[in-house]
């Protein structure tokens, strides 16, 4: 089945009481590559994972992991997976729970691999109840890799890392995609999508409003902005190369645009009398605001 | 590594023995309690002499009480709540491995509580079974931990977990006094006597007493039937209980 996306799913719904969860969603992971998953909170997200790997039941729609149910094994064993929320048993050490994990899979990495390669290298014989919350993040994020995954599902992998230990960890996921892996991240740092992600899918109210790389959901919403002082009309402002749209701010006219410099070229040709110029740029941030609002 | 189901198994169930070495505080009192009570109520301050064998069949019922609803019961609730069991459970560990090495652990650990309860009824009770008789008890006592386990997995999937431990206190004290673990029923008002007839613990204390030879073997079956059906009502609230997780 080397055909089959690694995540695919297809118009799931699922609400909690009167409120709908997910509404309708659509969303293929094509195999390789960093994927962000982003969104305000109660957006739909964690609903969106669980129901990935088969722990939410969703009330119509369905979900498939490599063409298979998400709760069959042979699914399971191609995934690795690290929740938003996860306390790992006190009384275990950090080398037993890794090699309990990798005792799932069947070619996994020997278990100090997959320490070294979350940052915990010495940390094998102490007890999970002694590890920070930076360290247990990262404990997760070791089972999560140790069974060599082709797909990996990482829930706000960053949560309660500093900034030191959340590069070192956006080192690790791009290592692992180079590898081969094929990684799907929830997150709403966006920093974290921007540094990290191929391909960034916001949703909101439990539906995909966008997907796209990161450059690409930068200038679908809001492009950049040119503000001006101009003498051309409407019409001819929407000639203009890459326009997206026209409007008007008191004097000023406020265009629209999927290419800025394109755009300033042609305008700055057509009218020579051009003022009180202003370009703003999108970023991704901008982006994303403008997408969950709409 | 193997990744077959009964390798998978072993090292749970390996975790979950060093989980509980590990924490002596769930240890001590589930293995203390019925051990001292045994030796307390069963020796040292009986009135006759037939109070050390009766209380072995019976605090052998007890003793698999405490570690099914709390050790079993609650540590699932606490998993949960923690999230660790979320994470086993979308892991490739087939589910049904999880509550399996945790109820393989109940077993030992009851198993060790009831052979510290026989020696102490041998050897400071003088109590003398033959080994039919002291296969017959085991066997009803290792038989307890069925219905205990599932009413603890039934609380560890529907409560968190202070109230998981709230529950199973609520439940352990009437399911050990009124099942007449601790004293024969007959000291009760009759209504209390009535109600005991309901609860699994009692049947199982019957069974025991039955298997030890110290009650009439007339209605064993009777007992035997009403507690495996505990055993399956409380196994299809957990199946109930399971589903439920995922909506």
């Amino acid at each position: 089945m080397p055909t089959e996306p690694p995540v695919c799913l297809k118009a799931v719904t699922k609400s909690y009481g009167s409120v709908r969860a997910l509404d309708g969603l659509d969303l293929e992971i094509a195999k390789g590559g960093v994927t962000a998953l982003l969104g305000p909170n109660g957006a739909g997200k964690t609903t969106a994972i669980g129901v990935m790997l088969g722990r939410l039941r969703p009330d119509s729609g369905t979900a498939r992991i490599f063409g298979l149910d998400p709760r069959d094994l042979a699914a399971r064993r191609r995934i690795g997976v690290m929740l938003q929320v996860a306390k790992l048993p006190r009384q275990l050490t950090v080398g037993e729970q890794v090699r309990l994990f990798a005792g799932y899979y069947p070619n996994p990495m020997p278990p100090a691999e997959a320490l070294a390669l979350a940052g915990l290298d010495g940390l094998e014989s102490r007890r999970c109840a002694a590890l920070s919350g930076g360290q247990q993040r990262r404990l997760q994020f070791a089972i999560a890799a140790v069974g060599r995954p082709d797909l990996l599902l990482l829930d706000e992998p960053s949560v309660g890392l500093d900034l030191e230990a959340r590069r070192a960890m956006w080192t690790t996921i791009r290592t692992l995609r180079e590898r081969g892996a094929t990684i799907l991240l929830t997150t709403h740092h966006l920093e974290e999508a921007e540094a990290l992600s191929d391909r960034v899918v916001v949703i909101d109210k439990g539906r995909v409003r966008a997907s796209g790389t990161v450059d690409e959901m930068k200038s679908i919403v809001s492009g950049r902005t040119i503000r001006c002082l101009t003498a051309l009309d409407d019409n001819a402002l929407a000639a203009l190369p890459h326009v997206r749209s026209v409007a008007h701010a008191g004097r000023h006219a406020v265009i629209v645009t999927g290419n800025a410099e394109a755009t300033m070229r042609a305008l700055l040709l057509a009218d020579a009398a051009l003022a009180d110029l202003e370009i703003a740029s999108a970023g991704l941030e901008e982006a994303f605001d403008a997408l969950v609002a709409a | 590594m193997s990744t077959s189901n009964l390798a998978i198994f072993g090292r749970e169930f390996g975790a979950e023995i060093a989980k509980s070495r590990r924490m002596p505080e769930f240890a001590i009192p589930t293995l203390v309690l019925p051990v001292v009570f045994y030796a307390l109520f069963g020796i040292m301050l009986a009135k006759e002499a037939t109070a050390a064998p009766y209380m072995i069949a019976t605090f052998g019922v007890f003793a698999a009480l405490g570690p099914s609803l709390f050790g079993f019961g609650v540590g699932v609730a606490t998993e949960r709540e923690e999230g660790v069991f979320a994470l086993k459970s979308v892991s490739p560990m087939p589910a049904f491995i999880y509550p399996l090495a945790k109820l393989a652990m109940t077993f030992v650990f009851v198993a060790l509580v009831v052979a510290m309860i026989y020696a102490i009824g041998v050897f400071a009770g003088g109590v003398a079974f033959t080994p039919a008789q002291w296969a017959g008890l085991f066997a009803v006592h290792m038989l307890s931990v069925l219905p205990f386990s599932l009413l603890g997995l039934f609380l560890g999937y529907t409560a968190k977990a202070q109230g998981a431990i709230a529950f199973a206190n609520i439940l352990f004290f009437p399911l050990a006094v009124l099942g007449g673990l601790w004293m024969p029923i007959f000291v009760f008002p009759a209504f209390l006597q009535t109600l005991a007839q309901i609860l699994p613990s009692y049947h199982l204390a019957q069974m025991a007493l039955i298997a030890g030879g110290m009650q009439d073997s007339g209605p064993f079956l009777t007992h035997l039937a009403i507690t495996l059906s505990w055993t399956l009502a409380l196994a299809v609230a957990v199946a109930w209980a399971v589903r439920r997780e995922q909506d």
